[in-house]
């Protein structure tokens, strides 16, 4: 018999962890090839696991919850000989370096049997992140070993000391560590946010003597949600602008295009109005599509438009994008916003689904509430909700003065916007702007592309 | 039953035995290889014997050449025993030996000695006298470092053709000797030759001494002093063959087209090392190794195995132990799960010719290629320095090379009494971004060498105080500040 190693495969671009979720396996287990092993949840999403090969479940080598890097072995194989000939080792070499301690092979397993070596193989040592600091970067050697072990690359950090000397609290700074105190995170263009865990206090809760409680650990999804949440109020000063817009219009074209929509077998919601009417306020506005690079102290403006969407799942808010949404018609964003939002419930959203968002919109509303008052996914400066539609009355005065009451559909929009790149007047015309579009939803057309 | 560890190290030179200790310092289960000496070349047959016998051949030459100059006089010549001077090389050498000996047991590191050979990325079995036995470990360290290039014609039999090894090992008088190769380890041994009283003749294939390893003006002073001494250096001469003469040997030598030969006692053959990487079946494993023989890796130390590192000689170049020893600790944390890399921004070097020469950081020509267009370079003389006057060495100087703009030191250029001492304070400049100012500013104990790394940098900015700067700078703006020629 011979074993091999099941090691994490590559789980999205610029991903190199992930936490272990859930076994799907155990010792024992008998599996075959493609077969999903374990939950892996990665920067925002929970990925399935599959096994290159079958076999049977002989060692399984993390524990849930464990952070598990790219290459790193999760668990043994025993694969009956014959088998462990066909396949070459080889194939289970990954680009990455895996973590040291986590890729040794099972070394009495490995003398008993395999003639080539099964530990994890690359083409000559892997590329390290971050790379190697340049001849010319400035700064101490303790400096730079801060910054290796912080995962700061200070090719990329801009040295505030004498003739550009990168300083400890530039590393600092960079790694958003200092991010209560004045840090100064840096913006990692086109990614998600470029931060690590802000350094803020942790209390522990105390439970009241004999209080019923029941703990469970923080993980996954949730505990990413918590991170990012934090880290997002802690770093942004947050305010948020409310209004009541007349869709009337809106509804009546949008109940129109319903019918021509099924033909395409394609759901018309609003929220592609809305991202439309969005885009097109945001060319007047550019400042709500930027973000702040605090380590280089610049403005980031986006000259694309990545619209992200929160959306609810079993396992917490999840943010797909869509990529280049300025670019999409209402039909192609409807039915990429369909295939997004299932796959989000379903779990099985990729990583690269849920990035680069230039600005987010929520809709709320569409589960309950008049107005809420959202967080903002930084590094975005901007997110905007869009709640309930209410028939409401209004009074109407005719060209004579006389008054009579009307029936209209009003819908609630809040824009939410970083106080450090908006002002509050800007949030009101930026607002105002939207509303004019979207109650006037033909204007909408004059930005089409 | 095989022993098995987290770490297991091979090769106990100075980068296999640093590694070791450190990774028993990280709570790592380790073992060390060894199939020769404990320490290596280097504590064996390279840096710390031939320390000893230049320090021998340099005493020497100061009491013949300064002694009676100081109004110390012998009754008469000295006398030199050369077998007591091998005795005495070689405690030297069994004493740090066996210091590495007590530093492995005392971290509780397993010594194992044998030939390691590597069955597989994780297993390598090690013969001894005593048997064959297996060993299993998590992770692997190849540091089975390097050994002398033999040149077609000239087979080592430490008899007639020495390598180093050999040139280091002779306990009688040779009246002369060939060397072939005019690089740091040829120029060493053959000054120390020379010092005793060996006529040494170079033969060199370059156009110049230590090509490629110093900077030129540094070999100038060193080349006059060859002169000097008696030292006969035939350059861009190409070794063609030898034969046995008498009791010693005649060596044929190509230079411009025509054959000559030289006669000698002996012949060493010091023309470089190259890595061992053909050996411990490291080829058999699947371990990528590069067209020059030296294991690939990457800025870890890792090679295309990730659990298998390659630190020393047998990693890159520069082939020097104190890369190795750096590396050694670096890799050693990264197994224990630190983040390191290899981002030093110089190693500094170290020859032992006389006077010494030493380094840390650019050239002119590596600045240049940095991207540094604008330098400012400036130089102090050991002459103007009164503790090098009173040591009787004033060949030399201090040279720094600056950034114009920022005055940031990119390199320092020494060549002079206790370079290999002075140059340490250059390395840290450099690795910490100093700028002239800042070695200018710090005060140097008077008297000492150390003061000229100081008035070097004064020199660079262009007010040293202890020269006129003429014809080494101009006192305003001129010279001092001009790149240099």
């Amino acid at each position: 018999m011979a074993t091999k190693n099941v090691q994490l495969p590559e789980l999205g671009e610029g991903v190199t962890e992930g936490e272990l979720v859930k076994w799907l396996v155990k010792v024992g287990d008998k599996i075959s090839p493609d077969q999903p092993v374990a939950e892996m949840m990665t920067d925002k999403a929970t990925v399935e696991v599959p096994s290159p090969f079958a076999g049977v479940v002989k060692e399984i080598s993390k524990k849930e919850g464990d952070v598990v890097e790219v290459g790193a072995t999760m668990l043994v194989l025993e694969t009956d000989a014959s088998a462990g000939a066909s396949a070459p080792a080889a194939t289970a070499a990954k680009p990455e370096a895996p973590k040291p301690a986590a890729v040794a092979a099972q070394p009495a397993a490995m003398a008993a049997s395999a003639p080539a070596p099964a530990a994890a193989r690359t083409s000559g040592g892997a590329e390290l992140y971050p790379p190697v600091a340049d001849a010319r970067v400035l700064a101490t050697p303790a400096t730079r070993r801060l910054a290796r072990e912080s995962g700061v690359d200070l090719n990329q950090v801009r040295g505030t000391g004498v003739a550009g000397r990168v300083t400890r609290d530039d590393v600092m700074g960079s790694l958003g560590a200092g991010a209560v105190s004045a840090g100064t995170p840096s913006y990692a263009g086109g990614g998600a946010s470029a931060l690590q865990a802000p350094s803020i206090s942790r209390p522990g809760y105390q439970s009241p003597a004999g209080a019923l409680d029941e703990r469970v650990p923080l993980k996954g999804i949730r505990k990413k949600i918590a991170e990012n949440m934090q880290m997002a109020k802690h770093i942004v000063p947050h305010f948020t602008l409310m209004d009541e817009a007349n869709v009337t219009a809106l509804v009546a074209m949008r109940s129109e295009l319903k019918s021509v929509g099924e033909k395409h077998g394609v759901k018309i919601t609003y929220l592609p109005f809305v991202m439309k009417a969005l885009i097109a306020t945001i060319r007047e506005f550019p400042m709500f599509n930027a973000s702040i690079d605090d380590a280089a102290q610049e403005i980031v403006y986006k000259k694309y438009f990545n619209l992200g969407f929160a959306a609810d799942t079993p396992n917490g808010l999840l943010v797909p994008v869509i990529k280049n949404a300025d670019q999409k018609t209402i039909i192609q964003l409807s039915r990429e916003i369909g295939d997004l939002a299932k796959r989000a419930r379903d779990g099985k959203l990729a990583l690269d689904e849920m990035k680069g968002a230039t600005v987010t919109v929520t809709n709320i509303g569409s589960v309950g509430g008049q107005y809420a008052t959202p967080i903002i996914n930084h590094p975005e400066v901007a997110i905007m909700g869009m709640y309930k539609i209410q028939e409401k009355p209004v009074i109407k005065r005719d060209a004579s003065g006389a008054m009579s009451l009307d029936a209209i559909q009003t819908m609630n929009f809040t824009i939410t916007a970083d106080h450090r790149l908006i002002d509050g007047a800007v949030a009101a015309n930026f607002l105002k702007a939207f509303i004019t579009r979207i109650e006037n939803p033909g204007v909408l057309m004059l930005d089409m592309i | 039953m095989a022993q098995n560890f987290d770490v297991v190290v091979v090769g106990a030179g100075p980068g296999g035995y640093v590694c070791a200790i450190r990774s028993a310092q990280m709570g790592l289960k380790t073992a060390i290889v060894e199939r020769e000496y404990m320490g290596g070349v280097c504590l064996n047959v390279g840096c710390i014997p031939s320390k000893a016998l230049i320090t021998a051949g340099h005493f020497l030459h100061k009491m013949e050449h300064n002694a009676p100059e100081m109004g110390l006089t012998l009754p008469g010549k000295v006398k030199v025993d050369m077998k007591q001077l091998q005795t005495w090389k070689k405690s030297v050498c069994d004493r740090m030996a066996g210091g590495v000996e007590q530093l492995l047991k005392g971290n509780t590191v397993t010594i194992l000695r044998g030939e390691a050979s590597f069955k597989s990325a994780t297993e390598i079995t090690v013969k001894s006298k005593t048997g064959t036995e297996s060993v299993t470990a998590k992770n692997f360290v190849i540091a089975t470092g390097s050994r002398p290039i033999e040149i077609p014609g000239f087979a080592f039999d430490e008899k007639n053709v020495l390598s180093s090894t050999g040139g280091l090992a002779l306990d009688e008088k040779i009246e002369s000797a060939v060397v072939i190769g005019g690089g740091y380890i040829g120029l060493e041994i053959g000054s120390m030759l020379s010092n005793f009283g060996t006529k040494v003749t170079v033969v060199e294939a370059n156009k110049g001494l230590l090509v490629g390893l110093a900077d030129a003006e540094c070999v100038q002073v060193v080349a006059r002093k060859l002169k000097k001494n008696g030292v006969d250096v035939m350059l861009e001469a190409k070794a063609k063959g030898w034969k046995k003469s008498g009791k010693g040997v005649e060596v044929t030598v190509e230079v411009a087209g025509k054959e000559q030969t030289l006669k000698a006692d002996k012949v060493l053959v010091t023309v470089g090392r190259k890595p061992n990487s053909d050996q411990a079946n490291l080829k058999g494993i699947g371990l990528a190794i590069d067209e020059k023989g030296f294991v690939k890796v990457n800025a870890e130390r890792r090679t295309n195995f990730a659990n298998i590192f390659a630190i020393g000689d047998i990693a890159c170049q520069p082939m020097l132990a104190h890369k190795a020893s750096h590396e050694g600790v670096m890799v050693a944390e990264i197994i224990a799960g630190k983040k390191r890399a290899y981002e030093v921004k110089t190693v500094p070097s170290v020859i032992f010719v006389d006077p010494e020469i030493a380094a840390a950081g650019m050239t002119e020509e590596e600045a240049k290629a940095a991207g540094y267009t604008d330098l400012k370079i400036g130089k102090f003389p050991f002459a103007a320095n009164g503790r090098a006057v009173s040591l009787m060495e004033t060949d030399g100087f201090v040279k720094i090379i600056a950034d114009a703009k920022t005055h940031i030191v990119l390199g320092v250029h020494i060549v002079g009494p206790e370079a290999s001492n002075l140059i340490s304070e250059a390395a840290l400049a450099v690795e910490m971004g100093a700028r002239l100012e800042d070695l200018a500013l710090t005060i140097h104990p008077h008297p000492t060498l150390g003061e000229t790394m100081m008035e070097a940098a004064e020199a660079t900015l262009g007010h040293a105080i202890h020269i006129i700067q003429k014809p080494l700078g101009g006192a305003r703006a001129g010279a001092a500040q001009r790149p240099h020629a």
